[in-house]
């Protein structure tokens, strides 16, 4: 088991309750005779024969706490020193170090956040616009490559391309001080992220996200992270900084 | 200038040097930016692409700041004969707000800019243009705002938020935006011009020619206006770029020493 992770990060105390209270008929969803939304129906398709990714997604909450979740602990195959930093974070022992404190969520942790997020996709580049945090995703789908040296960022460069039916997303240049989740797994600068989105069914969409960090992991690592559509709503405005107070608690360097 | 906005500020140069697609370009190769602005499929203006502030505030002689404010940023009703019709307690707490030394500004405090102010911080946007919805990306605190253009309506009483609730339609070559749902408190220039919960905005937003955009904002709030006032803001195209991200509220130290004069 691991050890129990004490919430105190300000990512989880701003929150708003989830409850949505924007009802907006999102347009192109099949439906049950009675009017709901048919959440498994098919995949939509585009006019490529693509699954179509649009909508707007709510994680399940528990990857943001423990990205390996699903997983048996010894099986996370951790370099010593990221086992080591791993354990020094537990029971909120380094808090403040983490940047979602901070108001900065950061990669991959972005993702996993249990608001919803809304996915655009338009001829070129695909945007995530996240509720929580009212932040961001730019995912390059006009076949460029990855920048070979580039300048550290909070969400990393991000290029997009399909594979069969799966949408692969490769990101490397994020700012290593970024948690893996909250329970504190850490990542180095040569963090290699792959996201295989794959829409199941209409309300349905896995992320595969592979962890490829030879200097924090002795060999690559995925996991599975399951979303639903929420359909009939919109995203909600959410800043972190507004009357923030937990800062000033957390310890750690 | 005290804000943390300023102290935070990442170095001006833009590392992100990658061809924008469909810029019409000169025979050596530079973008062309007095080409005709583009259109969508439907034909409409496609307001598509960064955009920066007009740099309109001379620069001091010792050079200019890596963040060039426009001369709204200070003051929105700059250009404007006899300045903003302040309704007398909007004079009197601009004054307040001056004396003081900005010290509440919320954009000094890494709040949200709201979204008049978004278009005279000298950060990038970007504007995308899809069917049903524009998003305005900002590299300012990594934020979005979205406009809805399916023909949806106002909603009657949203729960009041920083940026509102906005939706917009074609009118010929101009998107027309109506905003409503503000929280008070918002500052619509760093002299601290006021916004009240009461208030609409309403943007025409026109693509002069490729490289300008026009945005001409008018303000009806009369808790804070004797009448509602019109101005005019120019934004440039930034070709061959992207956003970078910038965190006020990253390695912020200015905030607990902002004090009144």
């Amino acid at each position: 088991m691991l050890p129990r992770i004490i919430l105190v990060s300000a990512l989880l105390a701003a929150g708003p309750a989830s409850a949505q209270w924007f009802h907006v008929t999102t347009p192109g969803i099949p439906r049950t005779p009675d009017g709901k939304p048919n959440l498994t129906a098919p995949t939509p398709r585009g006019p490529d024969g693509k699954p179509l990714l649009n909508g707007i997604w709510q994680m399940n909450g528990k990857y943001l706490q423990n990205i390996a979740a699903d997983m048996k602990p010894e099986d996370v195959p951790y370099q010593p020193w990221a086992e080591q930093l791993f354990q020094a974070r537990q029971n909120g022992a380094l808090g403040k170090t983490d940047p979602a404190a901070r108001c900065i969520p950061g990669m991959p942790k972005l993702d996993a956040l249990p608001y919803p997020f809304k996915i655009i996709e338009t001829p070129g580049m695909v945007m995530m616009l996240f509720e929580g945090f009212t932040t961001f995703r730019q995912i390059f789908t006009d076949g460029r490559e990855l920048p070979k040296d580039p300048n550290p960022t909070w969400f990393g460069y991000s290029v997009g391309k399909w594979e069969g039916d799966d949408w692969v997303v490769n990101t490397i240049g994020i700012k290593e001080s970024t948690w893996l989740d909250n329970a504190g797994r850490p990542h180095s600068d040569a963090l290699h992220l792959i996201e295989r989105f794959q829409r199941r069914d209409f309300g349905h969409m896995d992320i595969l996200l592979t962890i490829d960090d030879p200097k924090a992991y002795t060999k690559p690592w995925t996991v599975k992270e399951d979303l639903r559509l929420i359909p009939d709503t919109e995203l909600l405005e959410y800043v972190c900084v507004e009357n923030e107070k937990d800062y000033g608690h957390l310890v750690g360097k | 200038m005290v804000a943390a906005a300023m102290a935070a500020v990442n170095s001006q140069a833009q590392w992100v040097q990658y061809p924008t697609a469909g810029i019409p370009r000169t025979k050596d190769g530079k973008p062309n930016l007095s080409a005709p602005a583009p259109r969508t499929q439907d034909g409409k203006p496609d307001l598509t692409g960064i955009w920066d502030v007009l740099h309109n505030r001379p620069c001091p002689p010792e050079g200019c700041a890596d963040m060039w404010i426009p001369q709204e940023f200070l003051d929105i009703g700059w250009s404007l004969k006899g300045g903003l019709p302040y309704q007398p307690w909007a004079a009197a707490i601009v004054k307040q707000r001056m004396a003081e030394n900005r010290f509440t500004d919320p954009n000094a405090h890494c709040l949200p800019t709201g979204i008049v102010r978004m278009y005279t911080t000298p950060l990038y946007r970007k504007i995308i243009q899809t069917p049903g919805l524009v998003v305005i990306l900002n590299e300012r605190e990594v934020t979005y705002r979205q406009i809805f253009t399916d023909g949806r309506p106002l909603p009657v009483d949203p729960q009041p938020s920083w940026t509102g609730y906005s939706t917009g339609k074609w009118e010929g070559d101009t998107l027309v935006v109506q905003t409503s749902g503000f929280r008070d408190g918002l500052w619509l220039d760093a002299n601290g011009s006021p916004l009240t919960e009461s208030a609409r905005i309403r943007e025409r937003i026109r693509r002069v020619n490729f490289g300008t955009l026009e945005v001409e904002i008018t303000v009806d709030d009369s808790k804070a206006y004797t009448s509602p006032w019109t101005v005019k803001l120019t934004q440039l195209l930034k070709a061959d770029t992207d956003l970078l991200d910038y965190y006020c509220v990253e390695n912020e130290k200015d905030g607990p020493h902002l004090v009144a004069k």
